[in-house]
């Protein structure tokens, strides 16, 4: 029978028996975002002179951030909560010519990770974001993040969020990224060719994926796949009007400037001389 | 035709596939694996135009679409 594509580049064995199914629960967006991921990746390794060996996955700790070094097939790094981008930094630095991609979630990346990923951007490190944004932290039990749409109720805000969420696209734009977009889980072509851009792209590249948690939400896995849909709309489209309220999705920016590394190397050309 | 090859084992029964699929070639099935998820299964493959949709939808890797001349997707 026909295996999946995609598990060619996945470990289906580890020392300890067989490592799949994925640890995730059922109808988890994070799951087909490492799927939308691995076609990404799988459409570069056919299509650019790069080798398995150039690419490096890099995750922090959370639900999402299981995905990279649990399952994945390529060198990879699980590292301390919120400090996935600035290994990822290390990495770079040490190797110039990795292909970094980081697998985190709005927890690590927006709350306990803010710092690291607000300076990564500023800093424009040649590296891939991939962002899942369920709205919530889903590992500790579905408590209130800061991505958390204003009055969602979670278990720690039961009669829903008094706060304002962030917009991380807007965040990762105004601190310097080269190449921002929004996706939902439902979007797996344009989440596909996004990561694919992103990681062609000289400079950090940041894809948030709105991704949907059934669990703490309360909601099957189709409804809320459904939903996806009916609560976003394309930014090119007025959010006025019927679409008042709607979360904007599609790319935010795509510009060309240096990235860490080259002004460096400037910089070290000009000393030698 | 073409043909559904399913992993019953790496299946959680979510049916995302039955949903994104654009012409409802597969359904829910009335199996069970042995975790108690509700599988998928073929409905009328004759309206499967092998887009492969929902291979890419999976989030187990579980579902994949043989097309009818064998090279699959």
């Amino acid at each position: 029978m026909k295996k999946h594509p995609m598990l060619k580049y996945l470990k289906e064995e580890g020392p300890a028996g067989p490592r799949l199914p994925l640890i995730m629960c059922p109808g988890c967006g994070a799951g087909q975002v490492l799927n939308y991921a691995l076609h990404a990746v799988d459409t570069i390794l056919q299509e650019d002179a790069l080798r398995k060996e150039d690419f490096v996955f890099i995750s922090g700790v959370g639900c999402s951030s299981r995905l990279a070094s649990h399952y994945l097939n390529f060198d990879s790094g699980w590292t301390l909560h919120g400090r996935a981008l600035a290994v990822a930094t290390g990495a770079q630095l040490a190797n110039p010519r990795l292909k970094i991609v980081v697998f985190t979630g709005d927890g690590d990346a927006a709350a306990i990770g803010g710092n690291h990923f607000i300076h990564t951007c500023r800093r424009n490190m040649d590296v891939t974001i991939v962002c899942m944004n369920n709205g919530l932290y889903g590992m500790t039990g579905g408590q209130v993040a800061p991505t958390t749409p204003i009055g969602q109720t979670t278990t720690t805000t039961p009669y829903g969020n008094v706060e304002d969420e962030f917009d991380l696209c807007r965040l990762a734009q105004t601190a310097g990224a080269t190449y921002v977009a929004r996706w939902t889980t439902a979007h797996p072509h344009q989440v596909i060719k996004s990561i694919l851009k992103g990681i062609r792209k000289k400079g950090t590249a940041f894809i948030e994926i709105l991704s949907q948690c059934p669990v703490h939400r309360k909601t099957s896995p189709v409804e809320m796949f459904r939903n996806m849909k009916k609560i976003t709309v394309p930014l090119k489209k007025s959010t006025a009007g019927p679409a008042a309220g709607k979360i904007p999705v599609g790319e935010f920016c795509d510009i060309d400037k240096p990235d860490w590394i080259e002004r460096y190397q400037k910089i070290m050309d000009q000393l030698s001389e | 035709m073409n043909r559904l090859c399913l992993n019953a084992t790496y299946c959680k029964g979510c049916l995302i596939c039955v949903e994104a699929c654009p012409t409802g070639a597969i359904k829910a099935s009335g199996r069970i694996n042995s975790k108690g998820h509700v599988l998928p299964e073929e409905d009328d493959m004759r309206r499967c135009t092998g887009c492969n949709l929902c291979e890419t939808v999976c989030p187990d890797f579980a579902i994949t679409i043989e097309t009818a001349d064998g090279e699959g997707g």
